[in-house]
């Protein structure tokens, strides 16, 4: 008895699924094939304004977009790299807004600065709109040099530059902690040795996905050190936090521009000077260069909406520019909000990127 | 009552191998003390560089694709024609106003499961919206129930041909395996470049990953059909269509229908991975929170996660026939008449909403615990890490585990003779499951360090002995605890329940806050995560002991003590060391995954081939990571079934 019962169940239940398949896949292509058969969809009610109700909203910004602005071309619809630091976001919000504003739409598409060159190479990012060429050479000569799909979009106006960095406390107390010949004494890089790294010093790192010569630095300088991930530029962060509010000696990777120079007292650790030779040679034993910030485009951009093309190959601001932002992100103002503060006191900057007539 | 004899005997039994396991045990010690300390780690010059090959392969690619037939007419078309499904779909899904989708699902559920149960999936639909998570909900949604339906339609045929054919069978084994344990880490850049970025790759790694359940189940299923009933259905003539669509496959359906459920929930688990390389949806919020560090946010979106998870896994077992809700509750929904009475009405309301506008959940009422996560954490922060100048806390508590566990094992593993540690592995193998692993595991050891990954599998796997050591000191006493009180057993399931549901990144948001960078994070992450077997599989271990062996046992006088040490627990072991063998493959997943946040070994190898696009170096350290977990499966799984009584039939 039991036993028919649940197969009666079974049968019914899969009926029921059954039809709610149908019906899905029924309004699926309905909903996909567009507005000309509203009148006719599917038998069941509940489809009719659901049918109606999906092309709606997606073509909503087409069509009021198109007759706002000049012809965008043949893609409104502009793919933006958000790689994993603040700074990036923050062009891409201000990107975004200035875009929009223009009648394109805008998908922001989160990924790490390296495999950002494949996408883009294809047309699936159109742009990504801070490169740090220190890491990116071979990119740059594959991709750029050898006709591999990608453009050079023009500088973004700041000037970057990664390097060591450690809370000015500790070279008051300790001056030979602060260069790197003070860390080939064992004891001296002890200072910043942690339960982790046992006897070695700790050199703590973000994310690995960024540009790092750090194991090469060390090995080649014969500096006791050991290089910790902390996973983020936020994890870092939290690090610098509490190392600082305890005093303890801290020794991390770091970059400019970046507003936590204004929360924390730095100072920059002093590493062999950076020169062309050291960065041709394999084996890297120097500072970082100062990187000179650059977009890179799809190479069928200007092609295909060459008004983006324009906005953003005009798209240039400088360090203060982006501090601003990163500072008001500090204060818990969304990436959005807080470029949507800059751009309101910034007008005139980013009004002379948008193409006339 | 014969079963109690053999018991004693086998019990007996093990006292030998114990003295073949200490004789062996003095000629491993021997031999390590032999060779000389200055053989170390794996001599890095037997590197084959397998990396630097894949790396060649993977540049010629990228600079050749844009020529090649098989991208522009097969990939990239491919890829497009998916991408536009997909976004067809959740541009589908978001057009129907949120309430059709609660009162849609609720009924759904109400008419299929009862009244309550609907109830409760109307009020989970209606989390996703006054969370303000939907789009994100919608966006994983449609990518789970495409890449569900994608593995169904590969994984039901190949699994069908693998149940006809032995050879394939043995075929797909290894490779199934592998696609479970190899981290997805490895596979992004690969798919990337031949499926582009955001949703089509995600599709494609979200499927490679949940495939095997499918694939598996179903063979399985088909194989399990009684010889008799074949036999019977070739008697009456059929062909072998008509054996397979008429006798096989209907008898399979239970089996079919639990690796559907399975695929679905390992979907799920790999919603946050397939974020890094732009899937978007819950598992960027995720993602984002964690690279943020807010673990409130963290929490929302994974809760959101689990809810998804657990509204998926109830729908797909009341498919399965093993919904709870019994007939006679499932009648009290609506017949089919109200049923389509309430569509018309919700269609009437959505058309109405349309016109007027109103359809979108308005801001104002939207509703975020974020902050009060976010408050106690900071909390826990500033007061746990240390308790005054005491060595309490999560900060001392994390140094000591690194000084006195990680540390100095890892140091021991690299630094002690390769030759020594091959040799072990193949011991260990020996001992828990006899001969035929032997060659597999010293094999699988020796390729690890030809792969150059040798001192970094150590740490991994020093990692991981601590985690699981951890697990089982925490796990069984709490297993044990729950079998003798029903109370705990019953306070205890939905925390496991949701432990297990959480997909495994959520864990690593707070313990990167509580504790310090390193190792540390990922292995309380991983002891957290891999805890519910252990604790699960010693309560019903312990409880499925024959009641009459421990009635037996009482009437014999022996104190509770005794009862445990000497009656449940040997007699649970096979039960315990399944759930020891689980506690090992989610640790060491766990352990990969926490690369992300500095865990050091072969997880942040993999991510870095991930970030770096160093696909080499991500297939050197994902190949690793794949033969140490198969060795460690094989040894745990053997260890286990020489703890298994011998089977009825044969006594």
């Amino acid at each position: 008895m039991l036993n028919v019962q649940r197969k009666d169940k079974r049968v019914r239940a899969t009926k029921t699924f059954k039809a709610a398949l149908f019906l899905a896949v029924l309004a699926l292509m309905v909903a996909a094939c567009g507005t000309d058969d509203d009148g006719e969809a599917a038998p069941e009610t509940t489809a009719a304004p659901e049918t109606t109700a999906a092309p709606e909203t997606t073509a909503a910004p087409e069509t009021t977009a198109a007759p706002a602005g000049p012809d965008l071309g043949d893609i409104d619809n502009i793919k933006l790299a958000v790689n994993p630091w603040d700074g990036s976001a923050a062009n891409v919000a201000v990107a975004k807004a200035v875009l929009e504003s223009f009648g394109y739409s805008v998908e922001r598409i989160e990924i790490d600065e390296q495999p950002q060159w494949a996408a883009i190479a294809t047309g699936d990012i159109h742009a990504s709109l801070e490169v740090w060429p220190s890491g990116h050479a071979d990119n740059v000569a594959s991709y750029i040099d050898g006709g591999g799909g990608v453009v050079h979009g023009g500088e973004l106006g700041a000037i970057g530059k990664i390097g060591w960095w450690i809370p000015t406390y500790v070279v008051e107390e300790n001056p030979a902690a602060g260069t790197w010949e003070g860390l080939q004494d064992p004891a001296i890089a002890g200072l910043y040795a942690t339960a982790e790294t046992g006897d070695k010093g700790q050199f703590l790192i973000g994310d690995a996905s960024w540009v790092s010569y750090e194991q090469d630095i060390i090995d080649n300088l014969g500096l006791h050190l050991e290089v910790v991930y902390a996973g983020s530029e936020d994890a870092l962060l939290a690090a610098m936090d509490s190392a600082t509010s305890r005093g303890d000696p801290l020794l991390f990777y770091w970059w400019t521009p970046h507003s936590a120079f204004s929360k924390f007292d730095l100072t920059s650790f002093e590493l062999p000077p950076y020169s062309d030779e050291c960065y041709a040679s394999e084996a890297v034993d120097c500072d970082y260069p100062e990187d000179v910030l650059f977009k890179i485009f799809w190479d069928q951009l200007a092609e295909q909406a060459p008004d983006a093309f324009t906005i953003l190959s005009n798209f240039n601001y400088a360090n203060e520019d982006q501090i601003f932002m990163l500072g008001k992100m500090d204060e818990g103002l969304s990436v959005d909000e807080a470029a949507a503060e800059w751009m309101a006191a910034n007008e005139s900057v980013w009004q002379s990127w948008i193409p006339t007539g | 009552m014969a079963g109690v004899k053999s018991w004693n005997a086998r019990l007996m039994g093990r006292h030998y191998w114990l003295v073949n396991l200490g004789l062996a045990g003095v000629v491993l010690a021997g031999l390590i003390l032999l060779l000389p300390d200055s053989i170390g780690e794996f001599p890095p010059a037997w590197d084959i560089g397998f990396g630097p090959a894949v790396n060649e392969l993977q540049q010629w690619w990228i600079s050749n694709r844009r020529d090649l037939g098989v991208y522009l007419y097969f990939f990239d078309p491919l890829s497009d024609s998916i991408d536009w499904l997909l976004r067809a779909f959740e541009n589908f899904l978001l057009g129907i106003p949120w309430f059709i989708h609660v009162a849609g699902v609720g009924l759904l559920f109400g008419r299929w499961m009862g009244l309550w149960r609907g109830v409760a999936a109307g009020a989970g639909m209606l989390y996703f919206v006054v969370l303000g998570l939907w789009e994100q909900s919608v966006q994983t949604l449609a990518l789970m129930t495409v890449a569900v339906l994608l593995s169904v339609a590969i994984g039901i045929p190949v699994g069908i041909w693998a149940a006809r054919s032995d050879f394939m069978n043995r075929l797909l084994r290894p490779l199934l395996d592998s696609m479970q344990t190899l981290p997805a880490f490895v596979y992004l850049i690969p798919v990337l470049l031949f499926f582009g970025v955001a949703r089509v790759p995600s599709l494609i790694a979200t499927v490679i990953y949940a495939l095997p359940p499918v694939i598996r189940l179903t063979n399985l299923g088909i194989r399990q059909v009684p010889a008799e009933t074949v036999e019977a259905g070739e008697m009456f003539g059929t062909t072998r269509g008509q054996l397979l669509r008429k006798v096989q496959l209907p008898q399979a359906v239970p089996s079919l229908l639990a690796g559907i459920n399975q695929t679905i929930m390992m979907a799920l688990g790999i919603v946050v991975i397939a974020a890094l390389i732009g899937a978007g949806g819950l598992g960027q919020e995720v993602l984002l929170a964690l690279r943020h560090q807010e673990v409130g946010r963290a929490v929302e979106a994974g809760m959101a996660i689990v809810l998804m998870a657990v509204m998926l896994d109830r729908f797909s077992c009341s498919l399965v026939g093993q919904g709870r809700g019994n007939a006679q509750s499932a009648s009290r929904g609506l017949s089919s008449h109200g049923w389509g009475t309430v569509g018309i009405l919700l269609g009437a309301v959505a058309f109405v909403g349309w016109i007027l506008g109103w359809n979108a959940y308005p801001e104002g009422l939207q509703f975020s615990y974020a902050a009060l996560i976010d408050w106690m954490v900071d909390w826990a922060r500033d007061n746990l890490y240390q308790v005054g100048t005491l060595p309490l806390g999560t900060g001392p508590f994390s140094d000591f585990l690194t000084t006195y566990g990680t540390r100095p094992m890892r140091l021991y593993l690299s630094q002690e003779a390769w030759p020594a540690v091959v040799v072990f592995f193949g011991f260990v193998a020996w001992w828990a499951a006899g001969k035929r692993l032997v060659l597999g595991s010293v094999l699988g050891t020796v390729v690890i360090g030809l792969l150059g990954m040798w001192t970094l599998t150590m740490d991994t796997l020093s990692q991981t002995v601590v985690a699981v050591l951890m697990a089982i000191v925490i796990g069984l006493p709490l297993g044990v605890a729950a079998s003798r009180r029903d109370w705990l057993e019953k306070a205890l399931r939905p925390v496991l329940d949701t432990l297990q549901t959480i997909p495994s990144f959520c864990f690593l948001v707070p313990v990167v806050i509580l504790f310090n960078v390193g190792r540390i994070p990922g292995i309380i992450a991983s002891v957290l995560y891999a805890l519910p077997p252990v604790v699960r599989l010693t309560n019903l271990g312990i409880r499925s002991v024959e009641k009459e062996i421990v009635e037996a046992s009482e009437s014999f006088g022996v104190t509770r003590r005794q009862k445990l040490w000497k009656v449940q627990l040997p007699l649970a072991m096979p039960t315990v060391l399944a759930g020891i063998n689980q506690t090992v493959m989610l640790v060491l997943a766990m352990v990969v995954i926490a690369g992300l946040v500095g865990g050091a070994g072969l997880g942040l190898e993999a991510v870095k081939g991930l970030a770096r696009s160093d696909t080499g170096l991500g297939f050197e350290a994902g190949a690793s990571i794949v033969i140490l977990a198969m060795i460690l499966d094989r040894i745990t799984q053997g260890w286990a079934a020489r703890f298994q009584p011998p089977s009825s039939d044969s006594q």
